[in-house]
């Protein structure tokens, strides 16, 4: 019973303050750009609009594959602590919440191929490549953090911080872990899958209405599980409030780099993160084993 | 209950008798072959671990025996899984192909027996014979397949003779200087072999064998040509079956004959050897992934995605902690069940549509949805995304890596696994998303009969994933078995010194995510259902949508990073092609037809004799 | 054109709506480039919730600017079959409204709404910036108000615009890329 609840709490969290810092988070460009910008539930908005239009579909396997995303993405942001919040204590393995995040990302990128448009596919091609950028020097850093700490259960990663933050113990992965994050968001600098003036918008292309919706709330848990694990391993112990305020900062942070960059192109993106971060994260990795932590 | 040795025999038999019922009728005779298939199946399941047959005695002072391991029923009953459901699944699909029925039959239940009698088999050497057994049987197979079949099985013989030949070397010289061929005996002896040097020869050269077989580096090229054109239904034998033979050697020569125990610790427990053993199955990786990334045949490209596997269970067992040998273990049985389900459902595909290129192809997930899913439940276990029970093995190697601080190692493994994700899909958005082709719009849903294989595999792969018990016990058996610290697990949750993950909660959760998304589905309007060519074109309109449909160079941004990259097939091809001219030197010298030919090699000896003053 | 009663939750969307207006834009004329600046920071559309969309499947209006040729009223019309029910159409510019300077023109099409239904003009040559916002404020306002029915109206006479359409651009005969 109590797990309902636990897991209840999350996602609503997940659910009105994620909304709510994209919201903020566009107002922040706003700001940066010298504009009003839209007011901070804007996103609710958006995304209720969206539900509540006649879309259409492709067939089943379109249905089928936003559903598994954003089931496949639920089921990760449960396992994510939030700070003191954990709904499942012990069973929060930083390998099964990235694994299981690819669910959600392969039910994405099966349902928007399966609309049968090629500039879909395009962006599903470039996002399944981005990935192969970030997440090696990404699962890198982080393991090197589970190596020191001896285990890969999230919760324990972030009470093992006492002394001080995994961030100041390990700087360089730390680095390297925020740089993959904002790969992750799929902020610029790296938001070659989406390129709306290049492939439409790529992935979503063929997305309306309630299905764009679904989408929509399937990005926001999935920026929560993002930077709910950065937030969890490297920023110290926080309990539930703490953790909403070091989540605002980080996210806030990216927004402020990715409004001012321009875009990599796909292969300068897979360049990128295998020459400096991955040769960051084994500089950490070495420097773990060689026990040089601060 | 018959004993195994009969078993092996009535399989060589049965190969006779199906043969000619093939020669009659070839359904019956392909319903003749699952039906010994699947008996054998049963047999091997009832087997009692430590039962002893005697064979025959080849060489002076060595008893040839069977002996049922647990290790072996491990491997045999992943094997015979694969080889029953392939066989339900040839009795439909025999009707169309391959080109010679009755052979092909025969040489399936002869390729079984040499199977059952490797995996039986206690000493050397009748470990080699019927490791040939089966080598013969299934190379007489691969020829039936496509036009490049032939120079196909050529490879694949050659290449598996390398191994073997230097398998053989070693038994032959353990028997020279021990005179006993028996696993125990021989591993009791090595650990009283004072030269390093002997040790390293023996498992180096015994896992060899292994090496030809699972494709891995500086071996692996026979795969993509012997699995791309072999007859479709027989690759998922060849990737599902035949491949782990080698890891069965490989575990043999890691764990039998203890390695851990035979030489020092180089890195945090693991002695050289098996180190060098790693970094051959970490080539491996790096060569299957980015290698099966570029192919656009997708029986070529899984066979590529072999070969990465292949490397993750050479990793998983050279790491010879707990958790990393259970992970390699573990891996053998997802990577023969997930291979199996995607060569099955590339031969559903080739069996209605008659091609195996991913760009001429698409959109057949509309046509063929049940194939669709079996290829889909397939990758996703391959490329280890829970809840499917490809992700355990993945994430026992990941800890068993991790727990070594092995991080070269593991940033591989990484690659491994992320660029799984590239490659399984691109026959998935290639050949069953996207755009139907115009000359595919009669194609129709595959027959039960095949259907049935395909699903009880897709079964077994994702009940495995939720509830991995069964498995697990056979790997703590065999863990027991070797004296490796066996993995600790109680119900479904599995437990490693990094913590503990909890399948059946991974997989309610997803369920619950699932209701939670399909609730939202339905309260909210439905959406309507318009034609796949209904599409946003930038408002172009489109008459051939048979082009709209992106798979030529699925990747090609990301290819072009290492277009230049060096490749072993050519050197391979090089080294063949030097040997063919040194031949006609030859030829040309000593084999000349010409009469001055025979007058100078004649004066030429003359001279010589002279010379010598003979 | 009779109005039928709004239940409350198409109330409640139609609010949603009128708050979160997603805009595609068909920009063949002179006017796109009153749009940038309209966009930016100057006067800063993102503020109403608007904003430009790559697809018409995602977009709630179609925005329209300038003369529509024979050859590019077919792909406007494309386009707004393929967006999703509810939406709206801006005609901009008097040249879609009587043909504007091209009234007399053999290739150009004069009024709109013969062939899709528009729910708001903007008139002038050009209108400036100020003007389109405040036709989109009024755009938001019928749309709370219901007013903005052209959607229906264009399910409900399908055959008078279709009618329309295949007088205009005549019925195509070869199926090709060239023909269509």
């Amino acid at each position: 019973m109590m797990t309902i609840i636990r897991v209840a709490a999350v996602l609503l969290t997940g659910f009105f303050v994620g909304l709510t810092l994209e919201g903020v988070s566009r107002k922040i460009i706003a700001r940066i750009q010298r504009r009003y910008g839209p007011p901070w539930y804007q996103n609710f908005i958006d995304v209720f609009k969206a539900l509540s239009k006649n879309g259409i579909t492709h067939g089943w396997i379109f249905d089928f594959g936003i559903l598994m995303a954003l089931g496949g993405v639920i089921a990760t942001l449960a396992f994510v602590p939030l700070g003191d919040l954990v709904a499942f204590p012990g069973l929060d393995n930083l390998f099964i919440i990235v694994y299981l995040f690819a669910v959600g990302a392969l039910g994405m990128a099966m349902g928007m191929v399966g609309s049968g448009n090629p500039n879909s596919s395009i962006g599903v091609a470039r996002a399944l490549t981005q990935m192969l950028g970030y997440e090696i020097p990404y699962m890198i850093s982080v393991s090197a953090v589970m190596y020191y700490y001896k285990t890969a259960s999230v919760s324990e990663l972030m009470l093992s911080q006492q002394d001080s933050w995994t961030l100041l113990k390990m700087p360089l992965g730390g680095i390297v872990a925020f740089i993959s994050l904002l790969g992750m968001l799929g902020k610029k600098p790296f938001d070659t899958p989406i390129a709306p003036a290049e492939i439409a918008s790529g992935p979503m292309v063929e997305l309306s209405a309630k299905y764009m919706g679904l989408l929509m709330l399937m990005h926001t848990f999935s920026i929560f599980v993002e930077i709910g694990l950065f937030v969890d391993i490297f920023l110290g112990i926080s309990n539930y409030w703490t953790f909403l305020i070091k989540f605002t900062v980080i996210w806030i942070l990216a927004t402020l780099i990715s409004s001012v960059l321009p875009r990599f192109r796909i292969e300068q993106v897979v360049k990128f993160y295998w020459k400096v971060p991955l040769g960051l994260a084994f500089l950490q990795a070495l420097f773990v084993l060689l026990g040089w932590v601060f | 209950m018959i004993p195994i040795s009969y078993l092996v025999l009535v399989f060589l038999f049965g190969s006779v008798v199906s043969y000619l019922i093939t020669k009659a009728n070839r359904i019956v005779g392909a319903i003749f072959n699952f039906l010994l298939t699947f008996y054998a199946l049963f047999v091997l399941w009832n087997l009692e671990i430590g039962h002893t047959e005697k064979l025959f005695s080849i060489l002076e002072g060595v008893e040839n025996t069977f002996k049922v391991s647990s290790l072996g029923k491990y491997f045999s009953i992943i094997s015979l899984i694969v080889i029953s459901l392939v066989s339900f699944f040839i009795i439909e699909w025999i009707r169309k192909k391959p080109s010679r029925p009755a052979a092909f039959n025969a040489f399936v239940l002869i390729m079984s027996a040499g199977i059952i009698g490797v995996f039986f088999s206690n000493d050397l050497l009748t470990l080699y014979i019927f490791w040939e057994i089966a080598v013969l049987g299934s190379f007489l197979i691969v020829p039936m397949g496509k036009e490049d079949s032939k120079k196909a099985a050529v490879i694949y013989v050659v290449t598996s003779a390398i191994g073997s030949y230097m398998y053989l070397f070693a038994t032959f010289s353990i028997y020279n200087k021990y005179g006993i061929l028996e696993f125990d005996q021989v591993s009791r002896f090595l650990l009283n072999e004072p030269s390093n040097l002997f040790k390293w020869f023996i498992i180096l050269f015994i896992a060899s064998a292994g090496i030809a077989k699972s494709g891995i580096f500086p071996l692996h090229t026979w795969l993509r040509i012997t699995h791309g054109n072999a007859p479709d239904a027989f690759s998922a034998i060849l990737s599902g079956q035949l491949v782990k033979m080698g890891s069965y050697v490989l575990a043999i020569s890691l764990s039998v004959f203890p390695s851990t125990k035979l030489l020092a610790s180089f890195y945090s427990g693991v002695p050289l050897l098996n180190y060098i053993l790693i970094w051959l199955g970490n080539i491996s990786i790096i060569i299957g992934t980015f290698m099966a990334i570029r192919q656009n045949d997708m029986k070529q490209l899984i066979a590529y995605s072999s070969v990465a596997n292949g490397g993750y269970i050479l990793v998983g067992l050279g790491v010879m902690n707990s958790i990393g040998y259970a992970g390699g273990l573990f891996h053998v049985f997802n990577h023969a069940i997930a291979a199996a389900m995607i060569f099955l459902s590339f031969a559903a595909v080739v069996y209605r549509t008659g091609t195996t290129k991913i760009d001429e192809m698409g959109g057949l997930i509309w046509k063929m949805p049940w194939t669709f899913v079996t290829y889909l439940v397939g990758i996703i276990s391959l490329a280890g995304i829970p809840p499917t029970s490809g992700f355990i093995s993945k994430w026992m190697i990941f800890n068993a890596l991790l727990t070594k601080g092995m991080f070269v190692t593991l940033t591989i493994t990484f690659i491994g696994s992320v660029g799984s994700f590239l490659y399984v899909f691109r026959p998935l958005a290639g050949v069953f998303l996207g755009q139907l082709k115009k000359k595919h719009y009669e194609v129709k849903e595959v027959s039960p009969v095949m259907l049935i294989p395909m699903l009880v595999l897709t079964l077994l792969t994702l009940f495995i994933g939720v509830y991995p018990k069964p498995v697990l016990d056979f790997i703590v058996s065999i863990e027991n078995s070797l004296g490796i610290k066996p993995i600790e697990y109680s119900g479904t949750i599995i437990k490693t010194s990094l913590g503990q993950w909890d399948t059946l909660t991974v997989f309610t959760m997803f369920a619950v995510g699932f209701i939670i998304a399909l609730v939202l589905y339905i309260i909210f309007p439905r959406g309507k259902k318009v034609e796949l060519t209904d599409q946003y074109t930038g408002g172009e309109y489109l008459f051939n949508y048979d082009l709209y449909h992106y798979a030529t160079g699925f990747y090609r941004f990301l290819e072009r990073l290492y277009d230049k990259h060096p490749s072993f097939e050519k050197l391979y091809g090089m080294l063949v092609s030097f040997f063919k001219s040194m031949g006609e030197i030859i030829n040309e010298l000593f084999y000349k037809v010409s009469p001055s030919g025979y007058v100078f090699w004649i004066s030429i000896v003359i001279l010589i004799l002279f010379w010598v003053r003979w | 054109m009779a109005n039928h009663e709004r239940n409350i939750w198409e109330k409640i969307a139609d609010q949603l709506r009128s708050k979160s207006l997603w805009m595609l834009h068909y920009c063949t004329g002179c006017g796109a480039i009153e749009l940038p600046p309209s966009m930016t920071s100057r006067f800063d559309m993102e503020r109403f919730g608007m904003g430009p969309m790559a697809t018409p499947r995602q977009a709630d209006i179609l925005f329209i600017t300038g003369y529509l040729s024979a050859k590019t009223l077919r792909r406007v019309i494309y386009t707004y079959e393929q967006m999703p029910e509810p939406k709206y159409v801006i005609g901009f510019g008097s040249c879609t409204l009587n043909g504007g300077i091209y009234y007399d023109s053999y290739a150009t099409i004069n009024r709109l709404d013969y062939y899709i239904p528009v729910d708001l003009y903007i008139a002038g040559c050009m209108p400036r910036p100020e003007a389109l916002l405040e036709a989109f404020n009024e755009l938001m306002k019928m749309i709370r108000k219901g007013e903005a029915n052209g959607w229906k109206q264009y399910k409900e006479n399908y055959d008078w615009y279709k009618n329309n359409q295949i007088r205009s651009l005549g019925e195509v005969l070869v199926h090709d890329e060239f023909h269509e």
